[in-house]
């Protein structure tokens, strides 16, 4: 880690002085009263729990925000001393670049060579010279062979470096990387900070790092930010000030502490072995599945058993998802069956699967179909014709047990990330099932939610539900009883944790790394997991 | 060589003709023209046949049923001639038969010109061309682009939604009120997820130093050559000769009348 001293003014890029900040009135702000620097050449992080305001904090740097949401603001902020209001529009963000966390949405051409193009002729670069930048700019970031690709043919870990390269042909003093990395794998994720570290060392530029995981960036950073869930600046420190100091604070912020910083296992509590007479629950036979021509899954065969805890691993577009999906019923594979309780899932009524079988969606969104909380959660009870004290009952339970009960009566979409996530989980609990299906259930999460849901997961493996985790997060995977690795089409791997850390080729090919006490053994004398 | 035809002047190339034709109702000028099309399509382009024919046949089909229905069908002014047969209710003329094949020739045509405009034109370079020739704003051209990409995404938005609802049960509601509160469920979120890619992406546009006026360079610069010109004559230019030709051979027929 650097260590620099920041005593002069002149170093200041960024000063931000009584900043406050509302989406509607400016009695009821988001951000409140910040007040910080941003220095040239210096690396910086963001931290803070999820709704805290973090991603409006990098969109009121560059100007976009109040005007773009008519939110109202207070306070002054500079950009090498010149009022940020004061630029003609347009001219700040060529200063200052951002990276976005969805792929999806930050293009808006349809070939890389276009997208690149688009910066430069915002900037009015003569068209003559854009050729030459495209390809130094593709360059700096590996991709130079991408040049004519379709952007939508690309990964996920690709489509960032395109970001990322079309983000750096205006040469910003400031980049912002707002969770550019949350939706990458182990290995991506891992070249895509090894990408920035090495521009920001050539070129100098000051970078500012939103994440809910600092692990990977810690490396080169020089501080760390603290948002509050107020919406406060709660700290402004070296990050080993702050993560060995306080601690305290950072978990009541719900903050995710480095592992390395962190000696405490994710979990305490000793996890139950699965009982041996655990009966079958659901069983894969042969699974094929092709898309556009491309073979996916190529008979898989899988056993899974009541109480028994699995993740299944791989790199992006491995077949994860798709695999959850047929083992749920909702896609149809090319070839091969799948059982539950010993009868295929074709032959069982609809009502009935879905009342033994739940599935927790990637986006909490998307299985909202009510317009309330309670409506949500006593949906499938109500479908069923349960009587009205068994619905009152189970109903008031879920709510108490989630913590939503104060929301009862609010629009699933109005609630904040974590509260989605927790009623999500909880529709697919109303009926009593034998098997759960999660795809990416910590996804953007930040730590106390993901530590809640582990618990109540874990809670309901004692019960003896079967649990399967699609994930990219190591650790949670180090948590379960099998690691299942999905790599071209078939189970490379399916077995205890343990044994899977040992297997350093197989880690390689399927892009993933060790969860970090593996990674680095001394940090932790004895390894719980 | 179609594809590199300024995407502008391509669009005009199809407009003009198509809306021409529109107005006669032979059947020689519509079959000519349709001919002349096809050679256009596989001497100028390289659109592979397979791929052509596999969205032309089905097409062909439901034109072929189309012109049926308006030879059966065709008003007073049209259907005059001998009664070729009659059945039932159903009597076919050879005023009707005519109009009917006419029918059928000027969709074809009017799809072989779609098809040949798809086929050989670039979205961007057609909106780049749309900024310089017509001199539409960069906002809205752009902003077509960036729709554009969108539609993929629409597609596998609904495709999730329909599995979360299976899972929750919903396939289970019955009825035209069932099917009702089903399209309500779908479009709600599907809306509110439009809206907020939409939004971010507009973001992610002006944080590249997007404002939508016109100081702004160009990488793609549409200009107009020699060529363009001739292809828009050419175009034009033989649907003139096919009517006049059809003309000396007294077939030419601009609505009901004989010319």
């Amino acid at each position: 880690m650097k260590t620099k001293q920041y005593e002069s003014q002149e170093a200041a890029l960024i000063s931000v002085e009584n900043f406050s900040f509302a989406y509607e009135s400016i009695d009821d702000p988001l951000l409140i009263d910040l007040n910080f620097t941003l220095h040239h050449d210096e690396v910086t992080l963001l931290m803070g729990a999820s709704g805290s305001g973090k991603s409006t904090v990098s969109l009121c740097l560059n100007g976009l925000y109040p005007e773009a949401v008519e939110g109202e603001s207070n306070g002054c902020i500079t950009f090498s001393g010149k009022d940020i209001t004061k630029f003609p529009s347009g001219m700040l963000n060529q200063h200052i670049g951002i990276v976005f966390q969805d792929p999806e949405t930050q293009f808006c051409m349809i070939h890389v060579e276009d997208e690149l193009a688009f910066t430069l002729e915002n900037l009015q670069t003569p068209p003559a010279q854009m050729a030459g930048m495209i390809t130094e700019a593709l360059k700096l970031v590996g991709m130079e062979s991408y040049k004519h690709s379709k952007l939508h043919e690309l990964s996920g870990g690709e489509k960032q470096k395109i970001a990322l390269a079309s983000v750096l042909l205006s040469e910003p003093e400031l980049l912002i990387l707002d969770e550019a990395t949350v939706n990458l794998d182990p290995a991506s994720t891992r070249e895509f900070v090894q990408l920035v570290k090495a521009i920001q060392e050539k070129q100098q530029i000051s970078v500012l790092i939103i994440d809910h995981q600092a692990d990977e960036w810690l490396q080169f950073t020089d501080r760390l930010l603290l948002l509050g869930k107020e919406g406060r600046l709660m700290a402004d420190e070296h990050p080993d000030r702050l993560f060995t100091a306080k601690k305290a604070l950072l978990k009541k912020e719900g903050v995710f502490l480095p592992k390395k910083y962190d000696n405490s296992p994710l979990f305490t509590r000793s996890m139950q072995p699965i009982p041996p007479a655990a009966k079958n629950i659901l069983t894969v036979e042969g699974i094929n599945f092709n898309r556009k021509n491309k073979s996916i899954l190529n008979g898989v065969d899988l056993e899974i058993r009541g109480g028994e805890f699995i993740s299944i691993v791989g790199r992006n577009g491995s077949g994860k998802s798709t695999l959850l999906e047929i083992m749920a019923g909702i896609l149809e594979p090319a070839g091969g069956q799948v059982l539950m309780h010993g009868k295929p899932l074709q032959l069982w009524q609809e009502s009935e699967l879905r009342q033994k079988m739940g599935f927790v969606f990637q986006n909490p969104e998307h299985q909202f179909i009510t317009d309330t909380v309670y409506d949500e959660i006593v949906f499938g009870m109500k479908l069923n014709d349960y009587p009205e004290e068994v619905i009152q009952r189970s109903s008031s339970f879920l709510l108490e047990q989630f913590q939503l009960s104060e929301h009862k009566f609010q629009n699933p979409f109005s609630l904040s990330g974590g509260q989605k996530r927790r009623l999500s989980v909880a529709t697919a609990l109303d009926d009593t099932p034998d098997i759960l299906l999660f795809d990416e259930p910590t996804f953007g999460q930040d730590a106390y939610t993901t530590h809640r849901l582990m618990e109540m997961i874990l809670d309901l493996k004692e019960r003896g539900i079967a649990i399967v985790f699609v994930t990219h997060d190591m650790e949670l995977a180090s948590l379960s009883d099998r690691i299942l690795v999905l790599h071209d089409g078939m189970i490379a791997f399916s077995d205890q944790p343990k044994n899977l850390w040992m297997q350093g080729d197989l880690l390689k090919k399927a892009r993933l790394r060790l969860p970090y006490h593996r990674e680095n053994p001394a940090s932790r004398e004895e390894v719980h997991l | 060589m179609m594809t590199a035809v300024n995407p502008t002047f391509k669009f005009i190339a199809i407009l003009v003709p198509g809306v021409l034709l529109s107005f006669v109702y032979d059947v020689f000028t519509p079959l000519a023209y349709l001919t002349f099309l096809i050679v256009v399509t596989f001497t100028l382009s390289d659109i592979s046949f397979k791929k052509w024919i596999r969205l032309f046949a089905p097409f062909a089909l439901f034109a072929l049923g189309f012109g049926w229905t308006a030879a059966l069908y065709t008003n007073e002014a049209f259907s005059g001639g001998t009664v070729l047969f009659e059945f039932w209710v159903m009597k076919l003329t050879v005023g009707g038969l005519q109009t009917g094949l006419s029918i059928t020739f000027r969709s074809l045509c009017f799809f072989a010109m779609s098809l040949l405009f798809i086929f050989t034109t670039d979205t961007t370079k057609f909106m780049m061309s749309l900024i310089h020739q017509c001199k539409v704003p960069p906002k809205i051209a752009y902003g077509i682009i960036a729709g554009y990409r969108f539609l993929p995404v629409f597609q596998h938005e609904l495709q999730i939604l329909r599995k979360a609802h299976q899972i929750r049960g919903m396939r289970r509601l019955k009825g035209i009120k069932g099917k009702l509160t089903q399209f309500q469920r779908y479009s709600i979120p599907l809306l509110a997820n439009g809206i907020r890619k939409a939004e971010r992406v507009a973001i992610a546009m002006e944080s590249k130093g997007f404002t939508g006026n016109r100081e702004r360079t160009y990488y793609h610069r549409m200009t107009v050559i020699k060529r363009d010109w001739l292809f828009l004559a050419m175009m034009v230019g033989v649907l003139f000769i096919v009517a006049l030709l059809s003309y000396q051979l007294g077939y030419l027929k601009i609505f009901s009348k004989k010319m």
